[in-house]
């Protein structure tokens, strides 16, 4: 019987033994590609290097305020909301919540739900538990930055906004403890997954807030695991993001990993704009993120930033205007980028560049008819086209509203009537008493001498300002003398009103028309309305556009507001810089987006040269 | 020796007392107040006062400084104000990066120094001592900066013979990786001042009556300049050496700067632009106690190399 042949049998062992080479190759191929495409389709052989012009300095969320930090931070942690990739002018996406926020009460009440399933990347903290992502987070966040202890730069995002949680901090500060447990009337968590945020006024602009990485969740086990004396967590942050850090030596190198419980998402942002067509078709319905690890290296110097990205060392650099001649040819790359095959992209900073004049300074401040002609004389004799070329190195371009490309409420049409004309200057100021003297220099209408006093930094960008200035004051004649100090004490002199006039600059924390209106409300002296201004007019009009949305009739009020600005003149309007991205031929699908930091979970890039592609045995992509 | 050794260490307390008030006026006078930067963009005077409180800026002088000699005595200068990183932790970490750039450097820049100076003293008046010393003017009359765009763009960049910049992981890629073109400027920096002082040494001991006398007794001129002159010349050469070593450790910022070095130069240079008072306390301190300590270890080496010097 033994030595029959019999053909079921065969057959029966010849399946068996399939079925078991079958079922140990699967195994195989999901203990080999699971690990490496846990993060949707994140692929570790994918790896884009990035460089930071300036070191970082941590990543809590609530402590944190340099730009390069937070671009780190806008990957490892989830806000409530963000901004969609493609959109112009930004606009708000929900991120972890369900929706965009319910709104009720007249503005006033925000209800927010969030995505079932989102957890934190794995950490100690959780003591061996999958740690879901809670609408408990997000209020945890926003106490945190409020508690006095932690003293977060990002207080004024929820200070005086959020029903009683102004009282908990007040309660902190009397008793030297932040009572995180106790109800906040206005931050309520009816369910898990259910974040109710009651304001004490209508703020139309809160969904902004939500977007903003301060507000990022983060968990309480966490942050009580690691804080240090000041109550902040710097150096472990676990987030809920695309990517989770993986190495990070101070000041020089930061690397990310694709976080492998990300939900991950599939490409599909759409545009009208036809640059962005040949984008779409390569990235539509892509798994994302494709980048399987971010390599950040912090370059201070020019030079060497450069020459690695031509050596191939970085994939995506941020091309500062000193660089910009070396690279750039007026707004296009030179021919021989093009010919490498690198690509860039450029937009307008969301930010303003403006001169502003104490108005409360004894010569320059003030509301009446020679203080006001005086300012409008040194607007005129400034000429902005020559700071575009000369110290921006073409890299700006001079605006004429206060309210930046990019962000709600600008006016592409809007032309101020504040030109470069030192020759009406100066017929200005004749005929407001500002008479020459014997010395050729012009003394106040009551004939007394007098000195402009320019403040700005001892480096070369506040040199170039100091010497266009003096060129403007001398075409007025005008005595000018340059106050120089480090920012720090100059920032100190602004906020105590100390300082009679200086180059300052604004970029958004988020991109509605208030962010920058505001500065020149009068109860934003001593904070941010460095020009001290207090002007009645504007004021009243401020106060009625924070209780409006976005709409025909908040525009109408920030133009009438603006024309306050031209006709009193607490500033000159100055510029607005470029962002240039060198993108190198590697990378897929880089557009710069106006707000968001990083945009690594959105891109793709042909894997490392010389890799093999997980999972598989194709050879890698050209570089 | 012992008795010599305490007694330095005892003349150290007011030197360093004396490195504690300086740094401490020269910082409040020009280094401006932390509080407004680290309050972020839009912050209030409450906000603004509850930060100087917790860094202790709001306290007076007198208190200030008393902290900062409690933290010099204990060695602990807390943590960095734009960090909150621990200081001590930012020294551990910053050290071995520019260690391994500085040791190397100084080391082959000594021996090649010596060597080269020795050869031309020993020719000294010959085409060559006067070609030497021309190429070595030329080479220190060149800044260092010009050294560095010029080697980076051209090995680094056109040649690629080394990376642009760069640190790794492991100690050997370090080392011959990332810091071979550091270290390379760094000898061509270095060699050409030190080339011409090491050889005035030479000429000075060369034309001593016991050279001649060995010459005369026979003595092979390799024995003389490398054992007799060697010796005596080594004096004024390591007191050179020890005094520049701390320096060279916070000198060294340029090239860290540029090669993205995560060393202390580079640290420095962030917290003075940080206005991080606690991390350029620490800093100065130490390297105003490795001054004092290299000196210390300059003088025992005399005795060292010459038994007839007397410490006293």
């Amino acid at each position: 019987m033994t030595g029959r042949w019999d053909p079921t049998r065969v057959m029966r062992r010849v399946r068996k033994a399939l079925l078991c080479v079958t079922g140990h190759a699967c195994a195989l191929a999901v203990a080999v590609v699971l690990p490496t495409f846990g993060a949707y389709g994140a692929d570790p052989a994918k790896v884009i290097r990035h460089v930071f012009p300036a070191a970082e300095t941590g990543f809590d969320p609530a402590a944190v305020q340099d730009l390069y930090s937070a671009t780190i931070e806008q990957m490892l942690f989830e806000t409530l909301l963000t901004y969609d990739y493609l959109a112009r002018p930004a606009k708000l996406v929900p991120l972890t919540a369900e929706a965009m926020p319910e709104v009720s009460d007249s503005g006033k009440t925000y209800t927010v739900r969030i995505r079932k399933g989102i957890y934190f990347i794995d950490d100690p903290a959780f003591k061996g538990k999958r740690r879901e992502l809670t609408a408990g987070d997000y209020a945890y966040a926003f106490k945190r930055l409020i508690d006095p202890k932690i003293r977060s730069p990002w207080a004024w995002l929820v200070e005086g906004k959020i029903v009683g949680l102004d009282d908990l901090a007040e309660a902190a500060k009397r008793s030297g403890h932040f009572d995180y447990d106790a109800k906040v009337e206005g931050l309520e968590t009816p369910d898990r997954y259910t974040l109710r945020i009651r304001l004490r006024e209508t703020d139309y602009n809160l969904p902004y807030i939500l977007a903003h990485e301060p507000t990022s969740a983060v968990a309480r086990e966490v942050i009580e695991t690691y804080r240090d004396e000041a109550g902040r967590a710097m150096a472990n942050p676990v987030g809920t993001g695309a990517y989770r850090l993986k190495q990070w030596v101070r000041s020089s190198k930061i690397v990310l990993d694709a976080n492998p419980d990300f939900r991950g998402f599939v490409w599909d942002f759409k545009s009208t704009d036809p640059e962005d067509q040949p984008l779409i078709a390569q990235m539509k319905g892509k798994k994302m993120p494709q980048v399987g690890r971010v390599e950040v290296s912090i370059i201070e110097e020019d030079q060497a930033r450069l020459l690695a990205f031509q050596n191939n060392e970085l994939d995506l650099m941020d091309l500062g205007g000193p660089l910009a001649p070396n690279v750039m040819d007026g707004g296009k790359l030179k021919p021989e980028f093009v010919k490498k095959g690198v690509k860039l992209s450029r937009i307008i900073d969301p930010a303003i560049i403006y001169v502003y004049w104490n108005m409360q300074d004894p010569i320059v401040g003030g509301l009446s008819k020679e203080k006001i002609a005086l300012r409008r004389a040194m607007a005129m004799a400034y000429n902005v086209e020559d700071e575009v070329k000369v110290v921006r190195n073409g890299q700006a371009i001079a605006i004429d509203y206060p309210i930046p490309y990019g962000v709600v409420g600008h006016d592409p049409n809007y032309r101020s009537p504040v030109k470069y004309d030192p020759a009406t200057a100066n017929r200005l100021l004749d005929s407001f008493g500002y008479k020459k003297g014997p010395d050729g220099w012009r003394n106040l209408p009551d004939g007394k001498p007098f000195t402009i006093r320019y403040a700005s930094r001892p480096d070369s960008l506040g040199r170039q300002l100091d010497e266009l200035w003096k060129k403007a004051f001398d075409s007025i004649g005008i005595r000018m003398e340059v106050q120089k100090d480090k920012f720090p004490e100059l920032l100190k002199l602004e906020r105590q009103c100390k300082l009679m006039m200086r180059t300052a600059s604004w970029i958004a924390d988020y991109p509605d028309a208030d962010n920058f209106m505001q500065l020149l409300y009068g109860k934003n002296i001593g904070q941010n309305n460095n020009a001290c201004a207090k002007i009645p007019e504007y004021d009243a009009l401020y106060e009625q556009s924070t209780r409006m949305p976005d709409s025909p009739e908040r525009d109408k009020l920030y133009h009438e507001m603006t024309r306050i600005i031209e006709n009193y003149a607490p500033w000159r309007l100055d510029s607005a810089t470029y962002r240039n991205m060198l993108i190198s031929p590697r990378v897929q699908g880089y557009r710069k987006h106006p707000i968001l930091h990083a945009e690594w979970q959105f891109i793709d890039v042909a894997k490392a040269p010389g890799s093999v592609s997980s999972g598989s045995t194709s050879k890698a992509a050209p570089d | 020796m012992g008795a010599y050794i305490i007694r330095r260490l005892w003349q150290m307390i007011p030197t360093m007392l004396g490195v504690i008030l300086l740094v401490f006026l020269l910082f409040n006078w020009v280094g401006g107040d932390p509080a407004y930067v680290l309050a972020g963009k839009i912050s209030n005077q409450e906000q603004i006062d509850n930060i100087r409180r917790q860094l202790g800026v709001d306290q007076p002088y007198w208190v200030q400084l008393w902290i900062f000699v409690k933290q010099v005595v204990t060695a602990d200068f807390g943590a960095s104000w734009s960090t909150n990183e621990r200081v001590s932790h930012i020294l551990l970490t910053r050290l071995g990066p520019s260690l391994t750039v500085v040791v190397p450097l100084v080391l082959l820049a000594t021996l090649i120094s010596i060597g080269l100076a020795l050869a031309v003293a020993y020719v000294r008046g010959s085409f060559t001592d006067r070609m030497v010393m021309i190429i070595c003017t030329v080479g220190l009359s060149v800044s260092i900066l010009v050294y560095i765009i010029v080697f980076q763009y051209v090995f680094a960049y056109k040649l690629g013979w080394f990376p642009v910049q760069g640190w790794g992981d492991s100690f050997v890629e370090n080392l011959v990786v990332y810091s071979s073109l550091p270290i390379l400027i760094g000898l061509v920096v270095s060699i050409a001042p030190d080339l011409r002082l090491y050889r005035t040494f030479f000429l000075d001991e060369i034309n001593q009556d016991y050279v001649r006398t060995a010459r005369a007794k026979g003595v092979s001129e390799n024995r003389i300049m490398w054992v007799h002159v060697l010796r005596n010349a080594s004096i004024p050469i390591i007191t050179f050496l020890m005094a520049g070593i701390p320096g060279l450790l916070l000198g060294s910022f340029l090239i860290e700067r540029f090669f993205s070095i995560p060393g202390i130069g580079r640290e420095v240079i962030l917290a003075v632009e940080r206005s991080d008072f606690p991390v350029i306390k620490a800093i100065t301190v130490y390297v105003a106690f490795a001054t004092i300590a290299t000196n210390l270890l300059a003088d025992l080496t005399y005795k060292a190399v010459d038994p007839r010097v007397q410490l006293k």
